[in-house]
This record gives structure tokens, C-alpha cells and sequence, in this order.
């Protein structure tokens, strides 16, 4: 059992790093400024390196949501097993649609369901749940939105220059290209600290639980590494779908505006990680692109695209909590149950594997049009180039509503 | 349940200021150096041209101080 649950935490681990690949790598492949491949190994090493950062989240994985411990429940492998399946199925899901939604709001849901069905209403804090979840997540891309909206509309504002007849001269925008990859790369880092961890919790949770480790230690070292390589390598698999739906689906990124938005994103994130408020990475960087394509002139906001990935947003808690919910049901009925859960939630994965295959996004369709930006600092090219990505980027979002209408019949 | 508004706001503000700190440095040196590249830059311009060039090094040079602080932010092992 514990070893089971130890491959599911890290399956979910790598399912966590490729759907969030996107929040820190989809804007400066989008805009050219790295090239895709290049975007999710440089994610995957800032990770990976995270991981070993710091294991202080690691410590309180339920972040008090559940009430574990003395004087609450007893948490039990089944409970986590059952939790984390329901997590791992709807993150295929939400990745399966392009959809970017919180791996932690996943994570946490399942636990939800399967501690309900274990032990009852009481066993979930509902102010913690509050303030801790729901709250923050209409919160936090509020925030972000508006930032990167005053940012883009800076970013322009300060590098419009006309002659003295009026005429325009060069802005060299494509300078903003350079700054994305330091300010990404730190959105990259800081999510290797802060996910790579919460699975690190569970397994820790897990080894404490069945006996394997002295209660009240943190992770030990293959823990830290397992989870460190896992969501480096999902990571670098890449949630091409994900890039695709942040990078072109929400509005047609700029280097000025990615630079805007990925700077918004980081410091929000730094600054609530430091208040011992986080918030969910996934949000707070869509939230940024929205604002940043509400700030360029001439840019429209897909609100079809938002609109889909805010109803992923409110369905995520729900629905990982249900299939939690459902897991932990089946699961209580003894090893038989278990059983039925390992072998249907392989199914499930396979099955979300397969259909995926049958259009896949890859990194050479996932942006398309940007093999020749990286050579797009001359200026006299780019109003045709724009207007080619921009028309590459309608049909990307069309292509990708179909499908969600396809998968939902 | 209690709910602290206040520490929304001082996320929210921080990052707000944070955010155009950096983003309007940022833009500022990519005006100057836009501007210390331009041709035919007329006559008695050249100390200027000299002045937007370190103006914009001085800006990027802020702006990667700000990284560093970000990763400093980031590594627990340096602030305890």
C-alpha cells in the first residue's frame, strides 16, 4: 500500500510539473524569446533545482485544511491514495482540454473527498478552506490582472517615441525579449520550490503513517530527490496543450507584454510566499496575461478561452474532491476495493493517454509562427509578422475549442 | 470565520509596486538604448548618445539586482 501510494504521489508530482510548465514558459515561447524546447529544459532545471531548495511547505501539506493530528483525524495511506488519485485523474483532465488549473486546488480537493467518505463532514476545516482556497482563487488573478495591466500599459507608455514630425521611430521592444527569460525563470524556480514539496509532504505524511519513519522528521533525502527529478521531468515533457491555451489562446503576446506579465506573476508570487499567503502559481499567471492583453492597444482578449478556464478553475476543488470522494468509497471496502481503484484509475490514465494522441501538441505546434522570431529585432517585418500570429493564434483557439466541444459530447 | 483583508491589500500593493518598479526601469532602458542606437544622431549629440547607452545599462543593471533579490526571496537558506 505505501509503496503504491508512494508511485501515485510521484505520478502526480510529474503530472503537476507539466501542467505548470505553462505559467512560467508559455508567454516567452509565445513571443519568440526562447525557443519552446529550450523554454521547458530551462523550467525543468529550475525545478529540479527548486526542489532542493526548501522543504518548509512540506511540513504542512493539508496547509490545516484537513484536520489531521491530535484532537482531529487519523489520516490513513487509503485516505492519501484515494485523494491522490482523484487529483492525478482531473489534472489529466483539465491538461487533456488545455486547460490551466491549479494542481494544488486538485490535490487538495481529492484529499477533501477522500477524508469526507473516510471520516466525515468534521474532518474538513471550512474557514481554512475559505481563506485558504476559495478566496484566493478569485483573488489572486484579480490581482495579477490588473497589475500586468497597468505594467503593459507602463511598458508602452515609456517606450513610445515619435520624432519630431511625428513619425515613429524604432522602439526596439524586442529588448523586452531578454528580460522575459530572467523573469520566467524565476516563476519556473519558485514553483520547483513551493510544488515539488507539497507532493514530498504526502510521501513523508505517508512513511510516518505506516511506520517507516520517526513521527514529526522532515522528508528524507531519496523522498527530496524522487519528487525533485519527477516534476522536473514532467516538466520537461511540457503541457504543450497549456502553452498553447496561455501563449496564443488568451490574447497574442508581445515581448513587452510577456515581460509585463511574467514580472507581475513573479511578484505576486514572491510577495504572498513571503507573507505566508500563497497563492495558486496557474492563476495569478493567467490572470497576468488577461491583464497584459487588456493592456496593449490594438490586442484582443479571447474571453471564450478565459471564460472556459475560469469555469476549470471553479469546477477543480468539486471535482477532484468527488472522484476523491468516489476512490476513497471503493477504496474503504477493503484491498479488493484498492484494487479496483489502482486498476480503473490506470485505465482512466491510459484511456486520457490515448485519446490525447489523437491530435497531439507537441513543442512544434504548440506556438506556431515563432521559428523565425527569434531573429525579429528588425523592425520593418513585424506588422506582417503580427498580423500572421495573430491569425495563427485564432485558429490555435479554435482548433482547441473544438476539441473541448468534442471531448464534452 | 475571520478573514484578513489587509494582508490582500498589502500583497496586492506590494506587488503592484513592485511590478511597475521593475517593468518601468526595464522600458526605460529599453527607450534609451533604443534611443542611443538611433543613426544620423545630428551634431553635439554624442555626449548624450554616450549618457541614454549608460542611463540604459544603469536601468538593466537595477533590473537584474531585482532578480537577484527575487532568487535571494526564493532560497530560504539565505534569509533564515
Amino acid at each position: 500500500m505505501v509503496a503504491l501510494v508512494i508511485a501515485l504521489a510521484l505520478f502526480f508530482d510529474f503530472t503537476n510539473g507539466f501542467h505548470d510548465t505553462a505559467n512560467a514558459m508559455a508567454t516567452p515561447s509565445a513571443t519568440g524569446a526562447i525557443k519552446p524546447k529550450n523554454a521547458v529544459a530551462l523550467a525543468a532545471v529550475l525545478n529540479l533545482v527548486g526542489a532542493f531548495l526548501s522543504t518548509e511547505v512540506a511540513k504542512t501539506i493539508s496547509g490545516g485544511i484537513i484536520r489531521e493530528g491530535e484532537g482531529g483525524i487519523q489520516i490513513t495511506p487509503v485516505m492519501i491514495f484515494a485523494g491522490l488519485l482523484g487529483a492525478v485523474i482531473w489534472n489529466l483532465i483539465t491538461w487533456l482540454l488545455g486547460l490551466p488549473s491549479s494542481s494544488s486546488h486538485a490535490l487538495f480537493g481529492g484529499l477533501i473527498g477522500a477524508a469526507v467518505v473516510g471520516a466525515g463532514y468534521g474532518a474538513v476545516d471550512y474557514s481554512v478552506l475559505m481563506s485558504k482556497v476559495i478566496l484566493p482563487a478569485f483573488i489572486a488573478p484579480a490581482i495579477a490582472l490588473s497589475v500586468a495591466f497597468l505594467a503593459t500599459r507602463l511598458a508602452y507608455s515609456i517606450t513610445r517615441r515619435h520624432g519630431q514630425e511625428g513619425d515613429k521611430l524604432p522602439r526596439r521592444r524586442g529588448g523586452f525579449r531578454y528580460a522575459q527569460i530572467f523573469s520566467s525563470s524565476l516563476v519556473a524556480l519558485a514553483h520547483g520550490t513551493n510544488d515539488a514539496q507539497k507532493t514530498m509532504g504526502v510521501i513523508t505524511l505517508v512513511l510516518i503513517s505506516g511506520g517507516f519513519q520517526a513521527v514529526g522528521t522532515g522528508p528524507v533525502f531519496w523522498v527530496v530527490a524522487a519528487c525533485a527529478v519527477a516534476i522536473a521531468a514532467g516538466t520537461y515533457a511540457g503541457g504543450w496543450r497549456i502553452i498553447r491555451t496561455m501563449g496564443t489562446g488568451l490574447t497574442d503576446v508581445k515581448p513587452a507584454q510577456g515581460f509585463a506579465a511574467e514580472t507581475s506573476t513573479a511578484a505576486a508570487i514572491l510577495t504572498s510566499t513571503q507573507l505566508g499567503m500563497a497563492l495558486s502559481t496557474t492563476q495569478v499567471a493567467s490572470g497576468s496575461v488577461i491583464g497584459s492583453g487588456l493592456g496593449r492597444k490594438g490586442a484582443e482578449v479571447r474571453w471564450g478561452t478565459a471564460r472556459r478556464i475560469a469555469g476549470g478553475w471553479l469546477l477543480t476543488l468539486p471535482a477532484a474532491a468527488v472522484m476523491g470522494a468516489a476512490a476513497a468509497f471503493t477504496a474503504s471496502t477493503g484491498p479488493v476495493g484498492v484494487t479496483i481503484d489502482g486498476v480503473l484509475g490506470l485505465a482512466i490514465i491510459l484511456f486520457i493517454f490515448l485519446w490525447s494522441r489523437r491530435n497531439r501538441v507537441g513543442h512544434d505546434n504548440a506556438v506556431s509562427n515563432i521559428d523565425n522570431a527569434g531573429a525579429a529585432v528588425r523592425i520593418n517585418k513585424r506588422k506582417a509578422r503580427s498580423r500572421g500570429r495573430a491569425a495563427a493564434g485564432r485558429s490555435a483557439a479554435t482548433t482547441t475549442t473544438t476539441k473541448a466541444k468534442e471531448s464534452s459530447k | 470565520m475571520s478573514i484578513d483583508w489587509v494582508a490582500y491589500l498589502i500583497v496586492a500593493g506590494i506587488t503592484l509596486l513592485s511590478t511597475l518598479v521593475v517593468v518601468g526601469l526595464y522600458s526605460t532602458g529599453v527607450r534609451l538604448s533604443a534611443a542611443a542606437s538611433d543613426r544620423d544622431p545630428g551634431q553635439a549629440a554624442g555626449n548624450r548618445l554616450t549618457l541614454a547607452k549608460a542611463g540604459a545599462y544603469a536601468c538593466f543593471t537595477v533590473c537584474g539586482a531585482a532578480v537577484l533579490f527575487g532568487i535571494y526571496l526564493i532560497v530560504p537558506a539565505l534569509h533564515g
